[in-house]
Protein backbone atom coordinates (compact mmCIF):
# COMPACT_ATOMS: atom_id res chain seq x y z
CA UNK A 1 0.00 0.00 0.00
CA UNK A 2 1.13 3.64 -0.74
CA UNK A 3 0.82 6.72 0.83
CA UNK A 4 -1.78 8.89 -0.92
CA UNK A 5 -1.37 11.82 1.94
CA UNK A 6 2.00 12.61 3.46
CA UNK A 7 2.03 14.54 6.51
CA UNK A 8 5.39 15.53 7.19
CA UNK A 9 6.37 17.54 10.42
CA UNK A 10 3.60 19.95 9.59
CA UNK A 11 2.67 23.08 12.20
CA UNK A 12 0.26 25.67 11.13
CA UNK A 13 0.70 28.97 12.90
CA UNK A 14 -2.10 31.68 12.65
CA UNK A 15 -1.58 34.89 14.38
CA UNK A 16 -4.62 36.08 16.60
CA UNK A 17 -5.15 39.59 16.35
CA UNK A 18 -6.72 41.49 19.58
CA UNK A 19 -6.07 44.43 17.62
CA UNK A 20 -5.17 44.50 14.27
CA UNK A 21 -4.78 47.64 12.44
CA UNK A 22 -7.84 47.16 9.52
CA UNK A 23 -7.82 51.50 8.67
CA UNK A 24 -5.25 53.38 8.07
CA UNK A 25 -6.25 55.02 11.11
CA UNK A 26 -5.52 52.42 13.52
CA UNK A 27 -2.32 51.84 11.98
CA UNK A 28 -1.33 55.20 12.56
CA UNK A 29 -3.07 54.71 16.28
CA UNK A 30 -1.30 51.39 16.94
CA UNK A 31 2.37 52.69 15.48
CA UNK A 32 2.51 55.18 18.11
CA UNK A 33 1.40 53.50 21.12
CA UNK A 34 4.09 50.79 19.61
CA UNK A 35 2.06 48.07 20.64
CA UNK A 36 2.08 44.79 18.79
CA UNK A 37 -1.52 43.47 19.51
CA UNK A 38 -1.10 39.68 18.38
CA UNK A 39 0.12 36.86 19.50
CA UNK A 40 1.14 33.46 17.54
CA UNK A 41 -0.92 30.19 18.07
CA UNK A 42 0.14 26.96 16.61
CA UNK A 43 -3.01 25.21 16.01
CA UNK A 44 -0.98 22.29 14.53
CA UNK A 45 1.95 21.64 15.48
CA UNK A 46 4.79 19.32 14.16
CA UNK A 47 2.50 16.45 12.81
CA UNK A 48 3.42 13.71 10.41
CA UNK A 49 1.58 10.45 9.32
CA UNK A 50 0.28 9.06 6.36
CA UNK A 51 -2.55 7.85 4.79
CA UNK A 52 -2.77 4.76 2.58
CA UNK A 53 -4.93 4.35 -0.52
CA UNK A 54 -7.96 2.18 0.06
CA UNK A 55 -7.47 3.73 4.13
CA UNK A 56 -10.62 4.99 5.84
CA UNK A 57 -9.17 7.33 8.52
CA UNK A 58 -10.87 8.68 11.50
CA UNK A 59 -9.82 11.83 12.87
CA UNK A 60 -10.41 12.40 17.22
CA UNK A 61 -10.00 15.30 18.97
CA UNK A 62 -11.79 18.18 21.34
CA UNK A 63 -13.06 21.39 19.83
CA UNK A 64 -10.09 23.59 18.96
CA UNK A 65 -7.47 20.53 18.91
CA UNK A 66 -6.62 21.19 15.40
CA UNK A 67 -8.89 18.41 13.14
CA UNK A 68 -10.27 21.03 10.69
CA UNK A 69 -6.91 23.24 10.53
CA UNK A 70 -5.49 19.93 9.18
CA UNK A 71 -7.96 19.11 7.07
CA UNK A 72 -8.13 22.56 5.36
CA UNK A 73 -3.86 22.09 5.27
CA UNK A 74 -3.96 18.75 3.53
CA UNK A 75 -7.08 20.23 1.22
CA UNK A 76 -4.98 22.91 0.05
CA UNK A 77 -6.86 25.57 1.35
CA UNK A 78 -3.48 26.96 4.04
CA UNK A 79 -0.32 26.62 3.18
CA UNK A 80 1.59 24.71 6.11
CA UNK A 81 3.95 27.48 8.14
CA UNK A 82 6.55 24.49 8.38
CA UNK A 83 6.53 20.83 7.04
CA UNK A 84 4.95 19.58 3.76
CA UNK A 85 2.18 17.86 2.63
CA UNK A 86 2.13 15.31 -0.34
CA UNK A 87 -1.59 14.55 -1.79
CA UNK A 88 -0.96 11.91 -4.88
CA UNK A 89 -4.34 12.22 -6.98
CA UNK A 90 -7.57 14.71 -7.08
CA UNK A 91 -9.32 15.67 -3.95
CA UNK A 92 -12.67 16.52 -2.88
CA UNK A 93 -13.10 18.38 0.44
CA UNK A 94 -16.24 18.44 2.36
CA UNK A 95 -14.74 21.03 5.01
CA UNK A 96 -17.20 23.09 5.65
CA UNK A 97 -21.23 23.28 5.32
CA UNK A 98 -21.81 25.39 2.20
CA UNK A 99 -18.33 25.46 1.47
CA UNK A 100 -18.26 26.62 -2.40
CA UNK A 101 -21.77 27.20 -3.08
CA UNK A 102 -22.95 31.13 -3.26
CA UNK A 103 -25.94 31.78 -1.63
CA UNK A 104 -28.31 33.82 -4.41
CA UNK A 105 -26.91 30.60 -7.17
CA UNK A 106 -29.29 27.88 -6.81
CA UNK A 107 -28.75 24.11 -6.29
CA UNK A 108 -28.31 23.18 -10.09
CA UNK A 109 -25.77 26.47 -10.57
CA UNK A 110 -23.91 25.66 -7.46
CA UNK A 111 -22.98 22.19 -8.81
CA UNK A 112 -21.48 23.44 -11.56
CA UNK A 113 -19.90 25.89 -9.51
CA UNK A 114 -18.60 23.73 -6.64
CA UNK A 115 -17.18 21.49 -9.60
CA UNK A 116 -15.59 24.18 -11.06
CA UNK A 117 -13.75 25.20 -7.70
CA UNK A 118 -13.07 21.81 -7.19
CA UNK A 119 -11.09 22.08 -10.64
CA UNK A 120 -13.16 19.91 -12.51
CA UNK A 121 -14.33 20.77 -16.24
CA UNK A 122 -18.04 22.22 -17.30
CA UNK A 123 -17.87 18.77 -19.49
CA UNK A 124 -17.34 16.65 -16.32
CA UNK A 125 -20.41 18.37 -14.11
CA UNK A 126 -22.51 17.88 -16.85
CA UNK A 127 -21.93 14.52 -17.67
CA UNK A 128 -22.81 14.10 -13.62
CA UNK A 129 -25.54 16.43 -13.01
CA UNK A 130 -28.66 13.84 -12.99
CA UNK A 131 -27.35 11.47 -10.80
CA UNK A 132 -26.06 14.47 -8.38
CA UNK A 133 -29.36 15.94 -8.33
CA UNK A 134 -30.67 11.91 -7.67
CA UNK A 135 -28.73 11.35 -4.75
CA UNK A 136 -28.78 14.98 -3.93
CA UNK A 137 -32.88 13.84 -3.70
CA UNK A 138 -33.86 18.05 -3.48
CA UNK A 139 -37.05 17.39 -5.25
CA UNK A 140 -38.03 20.96 -6.42
CA UNK A 141 -35.63 22.74 -4.16
CA UNK A 142 -32.67 21.79 -6.80
CA UNK A 143 -34.10 24.99 -8.77
CA UNK A 144 -34.24 27.40 -5.49
CA UNK A 145 -31.23 29.67 -4.56
CA UNK A 146 -29.00 27.91 -1.99
CA UNK A 147 -29.51 30.78 0.68
CA UNK A 148 -33.04 29.29 1.23
CA UNK A 149 -31.49 25.79 1.98
CA UNK A 150 -31.63 23.89 5.05
CA UNK A 151 -28.04 22.29 7.03
CA UNK A 152 -29.65 19.38 5.74
CA UNK A 153 -30.05 19.80 2.44
CA UNK A 154 -26.69 21.98 2.13
CA UNK A 155 -24.98 19.06 3.43
CA UNK A 156 -26.88 16.32 1.06
CA UNK A 157 -26.10 18.58 -2.06
CA UNK A 158 -22.55 18.98 -1.04
CA UNK A 159 -22.01 14.94 0.12
CA UNK A 160 -23.55 14.24 -3.28
CA UNK A 161 -21.02 16.59 -5.44
CA UNK A 162 -18.14 15.23 -3.25
CA UNK A 163 -18.86 11.56 -3.84
CA UNK A 164 -20.13 12.22 -7.55
CA UNK A 165 -17.21 13.66 -8.90
CA UNK A 166 -15.27 10.56 -7.79
CA UNK A 167 -12.43 12.27 -6.30
CA UNK A 168 -9.11 9.65 -5.55
CA UNK A 169 -9.58 11.18 -1.50
CA UNK A 170 -12.45 12.43 0.18
CA UNK A 171 -12.09 14.66 2.92
CA UNK A 172 -15.07 15.12 5.66
CA UNK A 173 -15.42 17.31 8.69
CA UNK A 174 -17.70 16.31 10.61
CA UNK A 175 -20.85 17.46 8.42
CA UNK A 176 -22.97 14.39 8.08
CA UNK A 177 -24.23 14.93 11.62
CA UNK A 178 -27.10 17.13 10.02
CA UNK A 179 -28.29 14.36 7.54
CA UNK A 180 -31.28 12.58 8.78
CA UNK A 181 -31.28 8.95 9.52
CA UNK A 182 -31.73 7.35 6.24
CA UNK A 183 -29.76 10.03 4.20
CA UNK A 184 -26.71 9.14 7.06
CA UNK A 185 -27.03 5.86 5.86
CA UNK A 186 -27.10 6.55 2.34
CA UNK A 187 -23.66 8.22 2.88
CA UNK A 188 -22.23 5.60 4.75
CA UNK A 189 -23.41 2.82 2.04
CA UNK A 190 -21.75 5.05 -0.01
CA UNK A 191 -18.35 5.80 1.47
CA UNK A 192 -18.08 2.12 2.17
CA UNK A 193 -18.64 1.48 -1.86
CA UNK A 194 -16.18 4.19 -2.21
CA UNK A 195 -13.26 2.68 -0.18
CA UNK A 196 -14.04 -0.41 -1.64
CA UNK A 197 -13.20 0.79 -5.01
CA UNK A 198 -9.53 1.88 -3.30
CA UNK A 199 -10.66 5.64 -2.71
CA UNK A 200 -9.17 7.43 0.61
CA UNK A 201 -11.05 8.96 2.82
CA UNK A 202 -10.41 11.14 6.25
CA UNK A 203 -13.28 11.44 8.46
CA UNK A 204 -13.52 13.75 11.06
CA UNK A 205 -16.48 13.46 13.84
CA UNK A 206 -17.31 13.78 16.84
CA UNK A 207 -19.89 10.71 16.45
CA UNK A 208 -17.20 8.33 17.76
CA UNK A 209 -19.44 5.36 16.84
CA UNK A 210 -18.69 6.08 13.60
CA UNK A 211 -15.58 6.13 13.83
CA UNK A 212 -15.23 2.42 15.44
CA UNK A 213 -17.61 1.50 13.07
CA UNK A 214 -16.07 2.67 9.46
CA UNK A 215 -12.33 3.52 9.87
CA UNK A 216 -9.76 1.26 9.47
CA UNK A 217 -7.47 3.40 11.39
CA UNK A 218 -7.60 6.78 13.60
CA UNK A 219 -5.21 9.71 14.52
CA UNK A 220 -6.09 11.41 17.75
CA UNK A 221 -5.22 15.43 18.07
CA UNK A 222 -4.53 17.08 21.36
CA UNK A 223 -3.86 21.08 21.41
CA UNK A 224 -2.83 20.81 17.90
CA UNK A 225 -0.39 17.95 18.57
CA UNK A 226 -1.11 14.59 17.29
CA UNK A 227 -1.06 12.09 20.17
CA UNK A 228 -2.06 9.03 18.68
CA UNK A 229 -2.17 6.82 15.67
CA UNK A 230 -3.46 3.69 15.82
CA UNK A 231 -6.67 1.48 15.32
CA UNK A 232 -9.93 2.79 15.90
CA UNK A 233 -10.62 1.34 19.07
CA UNK A 234 -7.28 2.00 20.85
CA UNK A 235 -7.56 5.37 19.67
CA UNK A 236 -11.42 6.08 20.90
CA UNK A 237 -10.40 4.64 24.59
CA UNK A 238 -7.51 7.01 24.95
CA UNK A 239 -9.66 9.96 23.64
CA UNK A 240 -12.21 9.43 25.96
CA UNK A 241 -9.76 8.23 28.97
CA UNK A 242 -8.35 11.80 28.61
CA UNK A 243 -11.72 13.85 28.08
CA UNK A 244 -12.67 12.11 31.52
CA UNK A 245 -9.90 12.73 33.31
CA UNK A 246 -10.12 16.18 32.18
CA UNK A 247 -13.70 16.80 33.04
CA UNK A 248 -14.47 14.94 36.09
CA UNK A 249 -17.72 16.80 36.55
CA UNK A 250 -19.29 15.74 33.58
CA UNK A 251 -19.91 12.20 34.35
CA UNK A 252 -18.61 11.59 30.87
CA UNK A 253 -17.97 7.90 32.11
CA UNK A 254 -21.48 6.75 32.02
CA UNK A 255 -21.70 8.46 28.19
CA UNK A 256 -18.71 6.48 27.41
CA UNK A 257 -20.25 3.42 28.25
CA UNK A 258 -23.29 3.91 26.41
CA UNK A 259 -21.46 4.88 23.38
CA UNK A 260 -19.00 1.74 23.45
CA UNK A 261 -20.10 -1.28 21.77
CA UNK A 262 -22.40 -3.90 23.60
CA UNK A 263 -19.88 -6.93 22.46
CA UNK B 1 3.02 36.38 -16.04
CA UNK B 2 2.98 33.12 -17.79
CA UNK B 3 1.56 31.87 -14.20
CA UNK B 4 -1.44 33.93 -15.04
CA UNK B 5 -1.78 33.07 -18.34
CA UNK B 6 -1.39 29.42 -17.43
CA UNK B 7 -3.95 29.89 -14.40
CA UNK B 8 -6.51 31.70 -16.23
CA UNK B 9 -6.72 29.11 -19.27
CA UNK B 10 -6.55 26.33 -17.08
CA UNK B 11 -9.87 27.52 -14.81
CA UNK B 12 -11.03 29.54 -17.70
CA UNK B 13 -14.57 27.77 -16.90
CA UNK B 14 -14.19 28.99 -13.37
CA UNK B 15 -13.46 32.42 -14.66
CA UNK B 16 -16.29 32.72 -16.96
CA UNK B 17 -19.05 31.02 -14.28
CA UNK B 18 -17.75 33.85 -11.61
CA UNK B 19 -18.24 36.14 -13.89
CA UNK B 20 -21.56 35.45 -14.70
CA UNK B 21 -22.47 34.78 -11.38
CA UNK B 22 -21.39 38.28 -10.67
CA UNK B 23 -23.29 39.57 -13.32
CA UNK B 24 -26.50 37.18 -12.63
CA UNK B 25 -26.36 38.64 -9.29
CA UNK B 26 -26.61 42.09 -10.40
CA UNK B 27 -29.40 42.35 -12.42
CA UNK B 28 -31.40 39.86 -10.61
CA UNK B 29 -34.87 40.08 -9.37
CA UNK B 30 -35.20 43.12 -11.53
CA UNK B 31 -37.64 43.03 -14.27
CA UNK B 32 -35.94 43.82 -17.35
CA UNK B 33 -32.89 41.54 -16.00
CA UNK B 34 -29.73 41.20 -18.47
CA UNK B 35 -31.65 44.29 -20.74
CA UNK B 36 -30.12 46.51 -18.15
CA UNK B 37 -26.58 46.13 -19.04
CA UNK B 38 -28.04 47.29 -22.17
CA UNK B 39 -30.37 49.99 -21.11
CA UNK B 40 -28.36 51.23 -18.47
CA UNK B 41 -25.51 52.62 -20.41
CA UNK B 42 -27.81 54.08 -22.80
CA UNK B 43 -29.92 56.07 -20.13
CA UNK B 44 -26.22 57.36 -18.92
CA UNK B 45 -25.41 58.60 -22.21
CA UNK B 46 -28.48 60.53 -22.84
CA UNK B 47 -27.85 62.05 -19.29
CA UNK B 48 -24.45 62.46 -20.13
CA UNK B 49 -25.37 64.01 -23.98
CA UNK B 50 -28.01 66.47 -22.69
CA UNK B 51 -26.34 67.63 -19.51
CA UNK B 52 -23.06 68.01 -21.36
CA UNK B 53 -23.89 69.22 -24.85
CA UNK B 54 -26.37 72.20 -23.45
CA UNK B 55 -24.66 73.27 -20.63
CA UNK B 56 -20.72 73.48 -21.88
CA UNK B 57 -22.02 74.57 -25.39
CA UNK B 58 -18.84 73.00 -26.56
CA UNK B 59 -18.35 73.29 -30.34
CA UNK B 60 -18.04 69.64 -31.48
CA UNK B 61 -20.04 67.61 -33.58
CA UNK B 62 -22.06 64.84 -32.65
CA UNK B 63 -20.64 65.63 -28.97
CA UNK B 64 -22.73 62.62 -27.90
CA UNK B 65 -20.56 59.99 -29.88
CA UNK B 66 -17.67 61.89 -29.13
CA UNK B 67 -18.46 61.50 -25.47
CA UNK B 68 -19.19 57.75 -25.66
CA UNK B 69 -16.47 56.70 -27.45
CA UNK B 70 -14.17 57.29 -24.20
CA UNK B 71 -16.90 56.76 -21.59
CA UNK B 72 -17.88 53.75 -22.45
CA UNK B 73 -14.33 51.95 -22.29
CA UNK B 74 -14.00 54.61 -18.92
CA UNK B 75 -17.11 52.62 -17.66
CA UNK B 76 -15.19 49.40 -18.45
CA UNK B 77 -12.08 50.56 -16.44
CA UNK B 78 -14.25 52.20 -13.45
CA UNK B 79 -16.45 49.32 -12.88
CA UNK B 80 -13.95 47.09 -13.22
CA UNK B 81 -12.00 48.89 -10.13
CA UNK B 82 -15.02 49.13 -7.95
CA UNK B 83 -15.52 44.96 -7.85
CA UNK B 84 -11.57 44.94 -8.24
CA UNK B 85 -11.39 46.49 -4.28
CA UNK B 86 -13.76 43.69 -3.35
CA UNK B 87 -13.23 40.61 -5.62
CA UNK B 88 -10.83 39.15 -2.90
CA UNK B 89 -12.54 40.10 0.18
CA UNK B 90 -15.99 40.08 -0.71
CA UNK B 91 -15.13 36.33 -1.89
CA UNK B 92 -14.20 35.25 1.74
CA UNK B 93 -15.89 32.21 1.63
CA UNK B 94 -14.27 30.75 -0.94
CA UNK B 95 -11.21 31.61 -0.38
CA UNK B 96 -11.04 30.53 3.66
CA UNK B 97 -12.67 27.25 2.54
CA UNK B 98 -11.90 25.92 -1.31
CA UNK B 99 -8.50 25.70 -2.48
CA UNK B 100 -8.20 27.68 -5.63
CA UNK B 101 -5.99 30.25 -7.29
CA UNK B 102 -6.89 33.51 -6.02
CA UNK B 103 -6.22 35.56 -9.15
CA UNK B 104 -9.43 33.68 -10.79
CA UNK B 105 -11.44 36.09 -8.44
CA UNK B 106 -10.02 39.28 -9.82
CA UNK B 107 -9.79 38.17 -13.35
CA UNK B 108 -13.74 37.20 -13.25
CA UNK B 109 -14.39 40.73 -11.81
CA UNK B 110 -12.93 42.16 -15.06
CA UNK B 111 -14.27 39.39 -17.26
CA UNK B 112 -17.58 40.73 -15.75
CA UNK B 113 -17.40 43.90 -17.07
CA UNK B 114 -15.51 42.90 -20.63
CA UNK B 115 -19.02 41.48 -21.37
CA UNK B 116 -20.60 44.82 -19.77
CA UNK B 117 -18.65 46.57 -22.43
CA UNK B 118 -19.45 44.92 -25.28
CA UNK B 119 -22.95 44.85 -24.77
CA UNK B 120 -23.04 48.50 -24.34
CA UNK B 121 -21.30 48.44 -28.07
CA UNK B 122 -24.41 47.58 -29.62
CA UNK B 123 -26.56 50.68 -28.00
CA UNK B 124 -23.62 52.90 -29.16
CA UNK B 125 -23.60 51.84 -32.49
CA UNK B 126 -27.60 52.36 -32.28
CA UNK B 127 -26.91 55.78 -31.26
CA UNK B 128 -24.16 56.68 -34.24
CA UNK B 129 -26.77 54.88 -36.92
CA UNK B 130 -29.11 57.57 -35.04
CA UNK B 131 -27.51 60.49 -35.21
CA UNK B 132 -26.41 60.07 -38.69
CA UNK B 133 -22.66 59.81 -37.46
CA UNK B 134 -20.59 57.56 -39.85
CA UNK B 135 -19.99 53.87 -38.81
CA UNK B 136 -16.15 53.42 -39.41
CA UNK B 137 -14.55 50.45 -40.43
CA UNK B 138 -12.05 51.53 -38.00
CA UNK B 139 -14.19 49.96 -35.53
CA UNK B 140 -12.78 46.52 -36.71
CA UNK B 141 -9.57 47.75 -34.75
CA UNK B 142 -11.37 47.92 -31.51
CA UNK B 143 -10.19 44.76 -30.41
CA UNK B 144 -6.68 46.08 -30.11
CA UNK B 145 -7.31 49.23 -27.90
CA UNK B 146 -9.95 46.50 -25.79
CA UNK B 147 -7.13 44.17 -25.20
CA UNK B 148 -4.40 47.07 -24.64
CA UNK B 149 -7.36 48.55 -21.11
CA UNK B 150 -7.55 45.34 -20.56
CA UNK B 151 -4.16 44.89 -19.58
CA UNK B 152 -4.38 47.57 -17.21
CA UNK B 153 -7.26 46.86 -16.13
CA UNK B 154 -5.88 43.53 -15.17
CA UNK B 155 -2.62 45.17 -13.49
CA UNK B 156 -4.76 47.89 -11.47
CA UNK B 157 -7.36 45.11 -10.13
CA UNK B 158 -4.09 43.10 -8.92
CA UNK B 159 -3.25 45.71 -7.34
CA UNK B 160 -5.98 47.16 -5.57
CA UNK B 161 -7.81 44.14 -4.60
CA UNK B 162 -4.29 42.88 -2.62
CA UNK B 163 -4.21 46.08 -1.13
CA UNK B 164 -7.66 46.36 0.05
CA UNK B 165 -7.01 42.68 1.76
CA UNK B 166 -4.76 44.52 4.11
CA UNK B 167 -6.26 47.82 4.60
CA UNK B 168 -9.98 48.09 3.31
CA UNK B 169 -9.34 52.04 3.42
CA UNK B 170 -8.43 51.09 -0.46
CA UNK B 171 -11.74 50.28 -1.74
CA UNK B 172 -12.87 53.78 -0.61
CA UNK B 173 -9.26 55.60 -1.62
CA UNK B 174 -9.87 53.97 -5.42
CA UNK B 175 -13.35 55.34 -5.73
CA UNK B 176 -11.99 58.62 -4.95
CA UNK B 177 -9.04 57.95 -7.14
CA UNK B 178 -11.29 56.54 -10.11
CA UNK B 179 -13.56 60.25 -9.58
CA UNK B 180 -10.45 62.41 -9.79
CA UNK B 181 -8.67 60.43 -12.51
CA UNK B 182 -12.16 60.81 -15.02
CA UNK B 183 -11.66 64.72 -14.97
CA UNK B 184 -7.82 64.51 -15.32
CA UNK B 185 -8.37 62.44 -18.46
CA UNK B 186 -10.42 64.38 -21.73
CA UNK B 187 -13.09 62.76 -21.62
CA UNK B 188 -16.27 65.33 -21.24
CA UNK B 189 -13.64 67.43 -23.31
CA UNK B 190 -11.02 67.68 -25.54
CA UNK B 191 -7.77 68.44 -25.09
CA UNK B 192 -7.69 70.88 -27.96
CA UNK B 193 -9.26 73.43 -25.65
CA UNK B 194 -5.84 73.92 -23.80
CA UNK B 195 -3.02 75.41 -24.55
CA UNK B 196 -0.24 74.09 -26.54
CA UNK B 197 2.51 74.80 -23.62
CA UNK B 198 -0.20 72.58 -21.14
CA UNK B 199 -0.79 69.49 -23.51
CA UNK B 200 2.24 67.55 -22.35
CA UNK B 201 0.78 66.81 -18.71
CA UNK B 202 -2.11 65.43 -20.38
CA UNK B 203 0.44 62.29 -21.35
CA UNK B 204 1.50 61.85 -18.06
CA UNK B 205 -1.73 59.79 -17.11
CA UNK B 206 -1.26 56.15 -18.12
CA UNK B 207 -4.88 55.86 -19.62
CA UNK B 208 -4.64 58.58 -22.32
CA UNK B 209 -2.70 56.64 -24.89
CA UNK B 210 -5.88 53.57 -24.92
CA UNK B 211 -8.58 56.14 -24.30
CA UNK B 212 -7.35 57.88 -27.35
CA UNK B 213 -7.44 54.73 -29.12
CA UNK B 214 -10.58 54.00 -28.88
CA UNK B 215 -11.52 57.39 -29.57
CA UNK B 216 -9.82 57.79 -32.88
CA UNK B 217 -11.39 53.78 -33.95
CA UNK B 218 -15.16 55.14 -32.92
CA UNK B 219 -15.42 58.79 -33.53
CA UNK B 220 -12.45 60.19 -36.05
CA UNK B 221 -12.58 57.20 -38.03
CA UNK B 222 -8.91 57.18 -37.98
CA UNK B 223 -6.18 53.93 -37.29
CA UNK B 224 -4.55 55.28 -34.22
CA UNK B 225 -1.08 56.32 -34.43
CA UNK B 226 1.33 53.65 -34.04
CA UNK B 227 3.27 55.59 -30.99
CA UNK B 228 -0.13 55.83 -28.99
CA UNK B 229 -0.90 51.85 -29.40
CA UNK B 230 2.58 51.29 -28.45
CA UNK B 231 2.34 53.15 -25.41
CA UNK B 232 -0.94 52.46 -24.62
CA UNK B 233 0.60 48.71 -24.34
CA UNK B 234 3.39 49.39 -22.57
CA UNK B 235 1.48 51.31 -19.71
CA UNK B 236 -0.74 47.87 -19.49
CA UNK B 237 2.21 46.14 -19.15
CA UNK B 238 3.59 48.12 -16.70
CA UNK B 239 0.49 48.02 -14.82
CA UNK B 240 0.12 44.17 -14.95
CA UNK B 241 3.59 43.97 -13.68
CA UNK B 242 2.93 46.02 -10.74
CA UNK B 243 -0.06 44.63 -9.74
CA UNK B 244 1.05 41.17 -10.46
CA UNK B 245 4.05 41.56 -8.33
CA UNK B 246 2.12 42.69 -5.22
CA UNK B 247 -0.62 39.85 -6.01
CA UNK B 248 2.05 37.14 -6.14
CA UNK B 249 3.79 38.64 -2.90
CA UNK B 250 0.57 38.50 -0.99
CA UNK B 251 -1.47 36.46 -2.18
CA UNK B 252 -0.64 33.14 0.33
CA UNK B 253 -1.89 35.64 2.98
CA UNK B 254 -4.61 36.64 1.73
CA UNK B 255 -6.64 33.47 3.90
CA UNK B 256 -5.38 34.87 6.86
CA UNK B 257 -7.24 38.17 6.52
CA UNK B 258 -10.12 38.33 4.41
Amino acid sequence: MSAVVKVENVTQRFRLVQERPDTVRELFAKFFRNSTGYHDFEAVRNVSFEVHEGEMLGIVGSNGSGKSTLLKVIAGVYKPTSGTVAVRGSLAPLIELGAGFHGELTGRENILMNGLLMGFSKRQMMDREESIIEFADLGDFIDAPVKQYSSGMYMRLAFAVATEVNPDILVIDEILAVGDMAFQQKCFERLERFRNSGKTILFVTHTLEQIRRNCDRAIYLDKGVLVADSTPEQVIDMYTETTISEHPELKLSSLAGLSAPAR
Amino acid sequence: MIELVRDAYQYRELVWALAMKELKIRYKRSALGFLWALLNPLLLMIVYTVVFSTIMTMKIPHYAIFLLSMLIPWTFFAQSMAYAAESIVGNSDLIKKVRVPRSVFPLAAVMANIINFLLSMIPLAAIVLILGHPLFATWLFLPVPLLALTIFTVGATFFFATANVFYRDVAHIVQVIVQVWFYITPILYSIDFFPVQFRWLFKLNPLIYVMNDFRMSIYYGQLPQAQSVIASFVCGFLALFLGLTLFRKYESQFVYYV
